[in-house]
């Protein structure tokens, strides 16, 4: 038996703490010469010493320093010590998830534990790009009518939520039909505090007056209900090609009616699912999830998941094919919001997995352009460098008539000048190089480039920086420093922030608005700063939009007219002509007409200059190499976490 | 017997008198909680909502109540410990302090006691051998150590303890024993004490030359006493005083606010981190209940340094 620098006892697998190895450390150094010839060096820290009596010489220093470790160890054991080590993969976010209710599981942080605890009834392909949904807890994909308005899923057989306390004699039962349509009415009572209700407001027949009734989840929706236990229907108001995207989202994940009215407000730390994992712990340092016993989905299935051989080489998947997944025990994740905490975790160990602060990328990229890992940091560690699922972009407050909408036709094109010479007179890369080290793709309008219906051959014009055409848009409109509004820049009170702001106004400066007629207001929440936008409070705002599904028609939403603020629509954008196609795209399966409808109207909010825009922040990832997996968190949020194996580096 | 009354009625009589400033404090910070406090109702929305939607929630946490309903329910609350559910996860508010405080505790307690008696010891030092080069040196570090970042101390132990030497986690709070409890205390208390030693030392030090000045300690060297004596017996009992104070109104601070930015750091999940989260939220029963807590530990503080120097200096009427 042997305890090495990693604090694992070679022979019982029994993990030991730093603390103690520290103090063995001492005994040992003190008597390195007699056991020298028992000793085996470690890299980096040797810390090997022997527990059998090889050396009789040695027999009191080694046996005072095995006490000694074994008095600190008794309290610091932190295995079964049975002999069978369980397989932990340790996870870091940079994020601490609010709730695990997933009625409030909006955020990445929360839907990564929630998508593992519970079950959604659809999923993304594990590693299918672009993203294709697949079944997770329904039987096979929805069988939709003709019109697009009644969907039938079937639900697997066999699934059992956890066992609880909630349930009788703690005994978790079947998973039915009725707990979808339970789970997805109670976004509708107050008392839930949902933040997904509006996924499905207006969307399914009887819904409004089930909710003006009060929202009794006894009684029954017309357009929601359990055929049988494994049968789901619902009805559609309108076709809702999105509705098995929503379906897929940790928002939408299924609950026990039980669970929920036992725990009441506790519902939120005491999560009872169906899903891979069960909570076993969980603070604001870290979740610790086991293994879900009762879960079971076959076997792994790579070419289903969407394995391509070339692309997936280096991640070392292929052992783990055909295999039951999870394949860990435990599950722990970590939240380390602090960057620098979050590197040097990973760096020592801690973790095995790193979303790089981009403060980082100088030290482990060759290249920016292509996109290139150092090689030896590619030889010591798997890499991954994707767009994220999502953009920031500058809006204005087209309710304000001093800079957005004006019932004056004349008014109405002069501000919309003034708009498109701001778009004109920012600088898109300079803010990439300034604040996202150069990572940030920038494209024009709100489409990104991960989605099928970006149009690479889109001009880029309204991305680029042009200040002589912004000077000679603000002459021929008459804008002059005199006739200039005075413009509020919203902000969430931070030095980065303010930094922007700066940047922001310094460039806008260049095509002639003085400093005076831009000012900014701080705000020290997010919470604070929406409800000025909400208000009206602000004409300007930077703002991010993480996509929530792979789908075009989750961007433009934000300038629908009936979705104005406190809606998606923050900029109160209104074009009847857009909202008439929006709702025609709407009811459009995906396709080629309706790819054309969602390019037709990205055109008209670049045209009306609603928006600066736009830039997709690229993340670089970071694992070990004894970890195989793609941690591509953007639209499959938690759920690859299921397949993560441990084992080998390849 | 006359002496534990005259102390009992001491502890009543100051306990009573810090009934108004309970009231001010948390008057004036639930007055700035719900009208310039972050607003939890915004935060909590989901991506698209309806006016409706907005109303029903505000509805829901009770902000459409009169702003003193809403005021004597706190108080209820507070003087009950019913201090009701977090705005975000569900969880009651006092099982969330119950979770967290003791951590804080165990946190920044080594630190605290360690870097206090750390301070103290080279302040007396500093002081036996006023404007010597012991004096200027530990004067000097001091004052390095006080120009030093929290920031850049925290990272640069963790890169030595947890990364280069590997001895200590990095960060987090994995604790069950009293083993993985040193492993995890380590780096915050060397942190701590690092970046609280200057201050106190040079505080410290200034106390005790002015004590050194006083005619009782000369006279107690021109006896032949010696270093120790004079310093434990003469000196340090001679500004007693200011120190005890210092070290007891310290601890509500620490103990609610001084860990924000190594809970933080190291991840922790004590009471710091969690009203940083609740601030950043808006979830104001977590405020308030925080706000109330410090207003409360900040009377009993004031209570017992008075106490205290009534012990240390019998002269002091306890009136």
């Amino acid at each position: 038996m042997a305890i090495d620098n990693t604090g694992i006892c070679r022979s019982c697998q029994v993990e030991y703490c730093g603390a103690a190895l520290v103090i063995c450390r001492i005994f040992l150094q003190a008597g390195q010469e007699r056991v020298n010839n028992a000793v085996v060096p470690a890299r980096p820290l040797p810390l090997i010493f022997p527990c059998t009596m090889e050396n009789p010489m040695s027999f009191a220093r080694t046996a005072s320093a095995v006490v000694t470790a074994l008095l600190l160890c008794v309290a610091c054991e932190r295995s079964g010590g049975n002999g069978e080590a369980p397989v932990v993969y340790r996870h870091a976010i940079d994020g601490i998830p609010a709730s695990l209710d997933p009625a409030h599981a909006a955020n990445i942080y929360s839907a990564t534990l929630v998508v593992n605890l519970y079950d959604t009834l659809f999923r993304y392909r594990y590693l299918s790009r672009p993203y294709e949904l697949t079944p997770n807890l329904a039987a096979t994909m929805p069988d939709v009518s003709d019109d697009g308005l009644v969907w039938t899923i079937e639900l697997r057989e066999n699934v059992r939520f956890a066992d609880d306390p909630a349930f009788p004699r703690g005994r978790g039962r079947a998973v039915t039909a009725g707990d979808v349509v339970y789970s997805l009415g109670r976004h509708f009572d107050p008392a839930t505090r949902s933040q997904g209700a509006w996924l499905w407001r207006g969307k399914i027949v009887g819904l409004e007056e089930w909710i003006e009734a009060g929202a009794n989840p006894d009684r029954r929706i017309a357009g929601l209900h359990a055929v049988d236990n494994q049968t789901l229907v619902i009805e559609l108001t309108a076709p809702f090609p999105q509705l098995a995207h929503t379906l897929a989202m940790a928002l939408s994940a299924v609950v026990p009616r039980e669970a929920v009215e036992y725990y009441g407000r506790e519902f939120g730390v005491r999560p009872v699912g169906s899903g891979p994992f069960i909570l076993e712990r969980f603070d604001e340092s870290r979740a610790v999830l086991e293994r879900n016993p009762d879960f079971d989905r076959g076997a792994l299935d790579l070419a289903a998941e969407g394995l391509d051989p070339q692309r997936h080489a280096e991640l070392g998947l292929e052992p783990l094919n055909g295999r039951t997944y999870p394949f860990i025990d435990r599950l722990e994740v970590h939240f380390i919001t602090e960057p620098t905490s979050r590197w040097t975790s990973f760096v020592a160990g801690e973790v095995d997995n790193v979303m790089v602060p981009p403060e980082k990328s100088g030290q482990l990229l060759a290249s920016r352009d292509p996109l290139r890992f150092r090689p030896d940091i590619e030889r010591q560690y798997h890499t991954l460098a994707e767009p994220e699922a999502g953009f920031v972009f500058y809006g204005f407050n087209m309710a304000n008539e001093a800079i957005g909408h004006h019932p004056d036709e004349d008014i109405d094109r002069a501000n919309r000048a003034l708009r498109c010479a701001m778009r004109e007179g920012f600088d898109w890369q300079e803010r990439n190089h300034t604040f996202y080290h150069g990572l940030g793709q920038v494209f024009p309008g709100v489409i990104p480039p991960f989605l099928d219906a970006f149009d690479p051959s889109l001009d880029a014009s309204s991305t680029d920086h042009d200040p002589q055409r912004a000077q000679r848009r603000l002459q021929a409109h008459d804008w002059s420093p005199e006739t200039l509004p005075r413009l509020t820049y919203g902000l969430e009170a931070s030095v980065h922030q303010r930094q922007m702001f700066e940047q922001f106004r310094a460039r806008m400066q260049t095509i002639g608005i003085p400093n005076e007629r831009l000012r900014h207001r701080a705000f020290a929440s997010f919470g604070d700063f929406s409800r000025a936008i909400t208000g009206g409070e602000l004409d300007l705002f930077l703002i991010g939009w993480t996509m929530a599904w792979p789908d075009a028609q989750y961007a433009l939403q934000m300038f629908y007219g009936p979705n104005a603020a406190p809606g998606a629509n923050s900029f109160n954008y209104s074009n009847p002509e857009f909202d008439r196609l929006f709702e025609r795209a709407a009811r459009l399966e995906a396709g080629e007409e309706r790819a054309a409808l969602y390019r037709q109207l990205n055109e008209m909010v670049i045209n009306d200059c609603v928006h600066i825009g736009s830039l997709s922040r690229t993340r670089l990832h970071l694992w070990h190499r004894h970890v195989h997996m793609l941690p591509d968190r953007e639209m499959l949020g938690g759920h690859f976490l299921r397949f993560v194996g441990i084992g080998a580096a390849p | 017997m006359t002496s534990r009354f005259e102390l009992l009625g001491f502890v009543t009589r100051k306990l009573a008198a810090s009934l108004p400033l309970l009231l001010g404090v948390t008057l004036i910070s639930f007055t700035l909680t719900v009208h310039f406090g972050p607003d939890p109702a915004h935060a909590m929305l989901g991506k698209n909502p309806t006016a409706a939607d907005l109303a029903a929630l505000q509805r829901e946490l009770g902000q459409d109540r009169p702003f003193w309903m809403r005021y004597a329910d706190y108080l209820h609350r507070l003087a009950t410990l019913d201090l009701g559910h977090t705005e975000t996860s569900g969880e009651k508010v006092r099982d969330l302090l119950a979770r967290t405080m003791p951590i804080s505790a165990l946190l920044l307690a080594p630190g605290f006691i360690l870097g206090t008696a750390l301070a103290l010891f080279l302040a007396m030092v500093a002081a036996w051998h006023r404007g010597g080069r012991l004096d200027r040196l530990i004067t000097g570090v001091s004052v390095v150590g006080m120009s030093l970042s929290f920031v850049i101390i925290i990272i640069a132990l963790q890169a030595v303890f947890g990364v280069w030497l590997g001895w200590f986690p990095v960060r987090g709070w994995a604790v069950d024993g009293p083993a993985s409890y040193l492993a995890h205390v380590t780096i915050p208390t060397l942190a701590f004490v690092f970046a609280s030693i200057g201050y106190n030392t040079r505080f410290f030090r200034a106390m005790l030359v002015n004590a050194m000045n006083a005619g009782h300690v000369r006279t107690a060297r021109a006896y032949g006493a010696g270093p120790a004596r004079i310093m434990f017996r003469h000196v340090l009992r001679g500004c007693l005083l200011p120190i005890m104070t210092r070290i007891v109104y310290s601890v509500p601070a620490l103990a609610i606010s001084g860990s924000l930015l190594m809970e933080s750091h190291f991840s922790i999940p004590g009471i710091g981190r969690v009203t940083y989260q609740a601030i950043l939220s808006g979830d104001q029963p977590v405020i308030m209940a925080v706000v109330g807590l410090s207003a409360v530990l900040f009377a009993v503080a004031v209570t017992v340094a008075d106490l205290l120097c009534r012990l240390a200096d019998p002269r002091i009427r306890l009136a």
